[in-house]
């Protein structure tokens, strides 16, 4: 899978979703009846797509299950509303990358239909920097801590 | 189509069978940890009603699970079309419901 191919929206340059609204959505909820493009894949390679999304799905609950532990597990952080902060993140990463999930599961679906190179994309890239991102922030603050 | 099914030599039905499984563990971790604050003793109706939301939000992701993995039974398995989008919005539910929750 390149990822030079179609890292943009996709979605958006077609004209056949144009039309719609509420195009993406649609293409959610039925990625083989809007239209009714190309031929069904096989279905091993359907499979494969939706176990991608599971293990994403599963991503995404934990960062959820992450945010909620964090806001009922950890103690008052020194600076004010630091841990109510964290929790946010962690959630609203969580709903992101449930969103992204079954966006990038339909656009790959639609583009195995047609026989068209998979959609390509940097969010697992850019969820790893902010993931690292936040680690460091969080070695810091045990270190400052552990110092003062 | 039906008349040449093949046996399905790589399991695919099978691992996606086993992925929703896991799916639904980890949609467990989350539905008790939404759950946990109705069950303290302070606990008042924002917390029930918190808890009852995110029951609901569990059920739903349990039972979306159960009916595909009953699906994949089919020969052949048909791909999943709307169980996925249905899935993939009550889990972002979740995260609303929490994150409101936490902001309150």
């Amino acid at each position: 899978m390149t990822k030079s191919a179609s890292c943009g929206p996709a979605i958006l340059t077609e004209p056949v979703d144009n039309r719609w609204v509420f195009g993406a959505l649609r293409l959610w909820i039925d990625p083989e009846k809007t239209p009714t493009v190309g031929r069904t894949p096989d279905y091993r390679f359907s499979l494969a797509n939706e176990r991608t999304f599971l293990a994403w799905i599963r991503t995404g609950l934990a960062l959820i299950a992450g945010g909620l532990g964090v806001a009922q597990f950890l103690p008052p952080l020194p600076v004010p509303h630091l841990r109510e902060i964290m929790a946010i993140v962690l959630l609203v990463l969580g709903g992101l990358v449930a969103l992204r999930a079954v966006d990038h599961w339909a656009r790959t679906e639609r583009a195995m239909r047609l026989g068209q190179e998979l959609p390509g994309s940097r969010f697992p890239a850019v969820l790893a920097v902010a993931v690292a991102l936040g680690a460091v922030a969080l070695i810091v603050a045990v270190l400052i801590q552990a110092a003062g | 189509m039906t008349e040449l099914w093949t046996p399905d030599h790589g399991a695919a039905a099978e691992r996606t069978r086993l992925a929703w499984r896991r799916t639904v563990l980890s949609a467990s971790v989350v539905g008790l940890l939404a759950a946990r604050p109705a069950f303290h003793p302070d606990a008042g109706p924002r917390e029930w009603v918190t808890a009852a939301l995110s029951a609901l939000g569990w059920t739903v992701l349990v039972a979306l699970a159960y009916r595909r993995a009953r699906g994949l039974g089919r020969r052949p398995p048909h791909p999943g079309r709307r169980t996925i989008a249905a899935y993939a919005l009550t889990t972002i539910a979740l995260a609303v419901l929490a994150s409101s929750v936490v902001m309150l």
